[in-house]
């Protein structure tokens, strides 16, 4: 999945979903940076990362909760410069929510495919 | 905020000495700016956004200054021109705002 664009490639990885606010937005500001350094760039969201994803938060809260700035300023921020978006099956699941609940762009990807990405990325990091 | 020493530049610039007297130089203007992007009082990761997306709008060889007051900018910014390959010509800070010369190389 990654193209031959770019010589350095990172992979995120958000963990932490609605619940907890504050870990919410340095993924996409750190996503954002690399991709203006001409890295590509994807974040894969599991466990309860998706819940960021939904159509429903994305205007609705920010890094810090009710105030300040929204979710989509930081998500478009990163999508802008090319950072791609990746979930799973598994992970919707467990947060009940379906692809149609998540802002368009979101690609599906399973086990393998990230499993993949991981060993071909420089790095690989987790939050 | 605190007093810090003004950072060295990081590369040759021209000698303001080459203006002419009379000339209405600021400094900024050494050497010649195509385009000035005002990041001042945006945060991380905002000027390094923008600068890459202004540097695309110069042709090569043109200098874009960026104006900047977020303090991680320096180290940025380096990191930044060192991983696009376009060169930073120079850094300096004048009250609290980061003046940062950068030439499009590619």
């Amino acid at each position: 999945m990654w193209t031959d664009e770019s010589e350095t490639r990172i992979l995120y990885v958000q963990t932490h979903g609605i619940a907890d606010p504050g870990r919410s937005a340095t993924p996409f500001f750190l996503a954002a940076s690399a991709a203006a350094m001409e890295f590509e760039v994807m974040i894969y969201f599991t466990m309860y990362g998706p819940t960021l994803l939904r159509r429903d938060v994305v205007d609705r809260i920010g890094p810090k909760g009710e105030q300040g700035q929204r979710l989509r300023y930081f998500i478009e921020q990163a999508t802008g410069l090319g950072v791609r978006l990746l979930i799973c099956q598994m992970s919707l699941d467990l947060n009940d929510l379906r692809l149609d609940d998540l802002i368009d762009g979101v690609e599906m990807i399973g086990g393998a495919a990230f499993n993949d990405l991981a060993v071909s990325a420089d790095a690989v990091i987790s939050f | 905020m605190s007093v810090r020493p003004k950072p060295e530049f990081g590369g040759e610039r021209t000698s303001r000495s080459e203006t002419q007297k009379g000339d209405v130089v600021s400094e900024s203007s050494v050497p010649v700016v195509d385009q000035v992007l005002d990041c001042t009082g945006l945060a991380c990761p905002l000027p390094v956004v923008k600068t890459a997306k202004a540097i695309k709008k110069l042709a090569q060889g043109q200098v874009l200054e960026l104006l900047a007051t977020d303090p991680g900018v320096e180290p940025d910014m380096r990191a930044w021109s060192s991983r696009t390959g376009n060169d930073l010509l120079g850094i300096s800070k004048q009250a609290d705002v980061f003046h940062i010369l950068i030439r499009r190389v590619k």
